[in-house]
């Protein structure tokens, strides 16, 4: 190939490559959400001398490009191969992959957030619980906790973290359950614990609080793939997980009432395992308060549980030992009103939380 | 609008370039300007009259300066518009600098005007000083307003240089040739300031970042972001340089180089011959020269040199670390002029070194936020203030970065470059290489898609100059 022909070629690639974004930029459908990274993508913006002469129309029709540019997510895959194959970076945007799981760097320990947790806690206790309530309050390790220290990447101190929230919350009993629980326990690709995989969790703490619950599972496997939260964040290539659900007699005759839309829902949401985040299918994802009712329940015993989205994959597995279990997730709904929903007296009450909303309790009411 | 952008690269670059190729010979000039002046009001839409203004006043006193060259009026004329370009670089950029330093030492309490930075300013000013300037020493003024603001307003170089001479390029603003050799060595040149931009001086920032943010901070990390923000700047600004030269080719002009790898200096001296060659040549004949260069007594020179690199950090930032930035390269120049350069020449070892290390610790300086945070980072690279050699954080960022910091250091080097001009010379390897130009352009483009799709606004460090 001769220079001119090589000059050439370098021009019509590059004329070809823009030209083709340009076009695809202007004219392709425009999608609204990103799926993969579960956020609305940015619209259009609109053009006025407002938006104009503040700028606004500028810096939004920057996110709006970036954000629809043809194959996005394509785009985004390659970006992260560059980033791990060829630069070598052991993590990508904070995630990473390590033994055929992908998860997040959660690090360093925030001893300032672990003491606002707490305090919001004993809040909740001193506002509405009397010494009859039983309090108790577990931790649920991220799976960075067993992943980190093998494939060398940074992780907290976990069981320093363990003893700090149980001295914070000294108000409380503290069950443990970090040493029933290892990698293969959390699904591939999202940062939450199967449900399949915590029934003992469920039993030890049903007997620390003194319920007896069924084991008697029914496992049930959906055919839709599962791409989880930590999938889209990277974009790396990497296989779905396969979604489970354990019913029991409980779970079939239990009646679950949605306080903040005011509907029952489901147990186990068919509609929304296929939805945008298959996770949601339990107790309907992220919802501030909901009740469970046991009507064939062998006892009157009522627990109020405090809790993340964890908490919906393990309160089925508990809702057999009680008459009643109240889902109250403090992110979404402030303490001070739940006094109109909830009746604390001579319930059980348990703060079940992840070590991921623990370390980050900015984000609790 | 950054370069490094979807909107530009996918929405203005194609428009901008087609209007262009569209345009007759004639309008070719006022394509370019009304393209530059939508490129420049998409990042600063209220500031565009700053500039019009100062392409108007120099416009008019240029024509002027020519009228009364050799005579009073025309030093005057040219004074006076030195003066109303720089009176609008001084009031947006450094007024709250001159007021905070006036209040801090009289114990007053002016309040600071808190105008925001128009993009470029120090740029665009520059080159309009040097026109009036050139034109007052015999150049001839520009008759055309719109080449004139076409060469201030030209959005390859408009907001972060190189810094253009009206003189180098007057008459291609009257006739340019454009050509498929040089559209396409312009590219070539677009797409590897691209990469260096968001592969390399991107990454580097996130290192930074990170580094900064560390709970611990240890010598290590000290040095990781000392490494790191040098290889940033360098990266950062020389792929600016290299995207502004190749853009320019694009539209038939040829501007001169901004850097030729730096870091493989042996002498400070040699630095800065290498490093933002556009500024050093400009304040060599604009402030240097005219202050009396070398023609003087050794103090007078000594004094010039100062006054020089006081003004040369100042101009990248009105904060005293700058300064003091400025000052210290003075310093080391000063030391190289007397005594220093003869005991450089003796080992090349040890010249690299040198270099390599003062440099980052002027970068260390240059950018810490303040004079005390400059210090405190300085401090903490020679692990003073009890803090650890390193910490599990900086070793696993070392780890982590490592790749990326190799190819780096590899590619400030001229060692890429030199390997594709030997396998250019072969037969065989030519043949490859002519294959593998446009897959690489193609490939460059895809990955820094990829990166700006999945990023956020990343703008160039050079942007706030």
């Amino acid at each position: 190939m001769n220079n001119h022909k090589k000059n050439l070629a370098v021009c019509l690639t590059f004329t070809v490559l823009l030209a083709a974004g340009c076009l695809l930029g202007l004219f392709l459908p425009k999608e609204d959400i990103s799926y993969s990274e579960r956020r609305r993508l940015a619209p259009l913006p609109v053009l006025s001398a407002d938006t104009w002469f503040s700028g606004r129309f500028m810096s939004d029709f920057e996110n709006y490009a970036a954000d629809h540019v043809w194959r996005r997510d394509s785009f985004r895959t390659v970006k992260a191969l560059v980033q791990t194959k060829l630069f070598g970076r052991l993590d990508e945007n904070g995630i990473y992959a390590a033994d055929g799981h992908l998860a997040a760097m959660e690090y360093p320990l925030r001893e300032a957030s672990l003491s606002r947790a707490a305090e919001r806690f004993r809040l909740i206790c001193d506002k509405y619980l009397s010494a009859d309530n039983p309090v108790y309050l577990s931790v649920i390790p991220d799976k960075n906790c067993f992943l980190a220290p093998q494939s060398g990447h940074l992780s907290m101190d976990y069981a320093k973290l363990e003893k700090r929230m149980a001295q914070k919350a000294d108000f409380a009993e503290y069950i443990r359950i970090s040493d029933l629980l290892e990698t293969d326990d959390y699904y591939l690709t999202d940062p939450h614990w199967r449900q399949e995989k915590i029934t003992d969790v469920a039993e030890r703490l049903s007997q620390a609080m003194g319920a007896s619950i069924s084991k008697d599972y029914k496992k049930h496997t959906l055919d839709q793939e599962f791409y989880g939260v930590y999938y889209g964040q990277a974009a790396l290539p990497f296989a779905p997980d396969t979604l489970c659900y354990l019913t029991t007699e409980a779970t079939e005759g239990c009646r679950v009432y949605d306080w903040q839309n005011e509907r029952q829902i489901p147990v186990y949401d068919q509609k929304l395992a296929a939805g945008r985040d298959p996770y949601e299918m339990f107790l309907s994802g992220s919802l501030s308060l909901i009740t469970m009712e046991n009507p064939d329940a062998p006892s009157k015993k009522r627990l109020v549980l405090f809790r993340d989205s964890f908490g919906s994959g393990i309160a089925p597995l508990l809702i057999s030992g009680y008459s009643e279990i109240t889902l109250a997730d403090i992110r979404y709904i402030h303490p001070d009103t739940l006094e109109k929903f909830v009746d604390f007296t001579d319930c059980d009450v348990l703060f079940l939380y992840s070590t991921l909303v623990l370390n980050h309790s900015e984000t609790l009411k | 609008m950054l370069f490094s952008s979807i909107s530009f690269l996918y929405y203005f670059l194609p428009v901008m370039a087609a209007l262009y190729v569209i345009s007759p010979g004639k309008l070719k000039n006022t394509s370019l300007l009304f393209g530059s002046l939508f490129f420049y009001a998409w990042g600063e839409p209220g500031y565009v009259w700053v500039m019009l203004f100062s392409i108007i006043q120099g416009y008019v006193f240029g024509l002027l300066v020519q009228r009364y060259r050799g005579q009073w009026a025309g030093r005057l004329f040219c004074v006076l518009s030195v003066c109303i370009s720089l009176s609008f670089l001084f009031y947006f950029k450094y007024a709250d600098f001159f007021i905070g330093n006036f209040n801090a030492a009289a114990g007053t309490s002016v309040p600071l005007l808190r105008v925001s930075l128009p993009i470029g300013i120090s740029f665009y000013t520059f080159q309009m000083v040097s026109y009036t300037i050139d034109v007052s020493r015999g150049e001839p003024a520009q008759n055309n307003i719109i080449r004139l603001a076409a060469y201030i307003a030209m959005f390859p170089q408009l907001v972060a240089g190189p810094i253009v001479r009206y003189s180098d390029i007057s008459g291609q603003l009257a006739d340019r040739k454009h050509s498929l050799d040089g559209a396409a060595h312009g590219i070539r040149r677009f797409v590897i300031g691209l990469a260096k931009k968001i592969l390399f001086a991107n990454q580097f920032g996130e290192l930074c970042s990170v580094c900064l943010a560390l709970k611990e901070q240890s010598a290590l990390s000290c040095w990781l972001y000392a490494v790191g923000f040098t290889l940033q700047v360098y990266f950062d600004f020389s792929g600016y340089s290299d995207m502004a030269i190749g853009l320019g080719e694009l539209f038939g002009f040829r501007f001169s180089e901004n850097f030729r790898y730096p870091y493989c200096s042996a002498s400070i001296t040699e630095f800065w011959r290498r490093w933002h060659i556009s500024l050093g040549s400009w304040f060599r004949d604009y402030v240097y020269i005219p202050l009396g260069g070398n023609r003087v007594g050794r103090a007078r020179q000594l004094c010039n040199i100062l006054a020089v690199w006081a003004l040369t950090g100042l101009w990248h930032g009105a904060a005293w670390n700058f300064v003091v930035w400025g000052l210290l390269f003075a310093a080391l120049l000063i030391a190289e002029k007397i005594w220093l350069l003869r005991i450089l020449e003796k080992s090349r070892v040890f010249s690299h070194v040198y270099v390599l290390f003062f440099v980052t610790v002027g970068f260390v300086i240059f950018g810490a936020g303040d004079l005390p945070e400059a210090v405190h980072r300085l401090f903490g690279m020679f692990g003073a203030g009890g803090i650890a050699p390193a910490s599990p954080e900086a070793l696993y960022y070392l780890k982590s970065f490592a790749p990326a910091l190799a190819a780096g250091a590899i590619g400030a080097t001229p060692a890429a470059a030199g390997l594709l001009k030997k396998g250019s010379a072969k037969k065989g390897w030519n043949r490859l290489l002519s294959v593998a130009e446009p897959v690489f352009v193609a490939a460059v483009l895809g990955i820094v898609t990829g990166y700006l799709a999945d990023g956020s606004f990343n703008p160039f460090l050079y942007f706030r100059f």
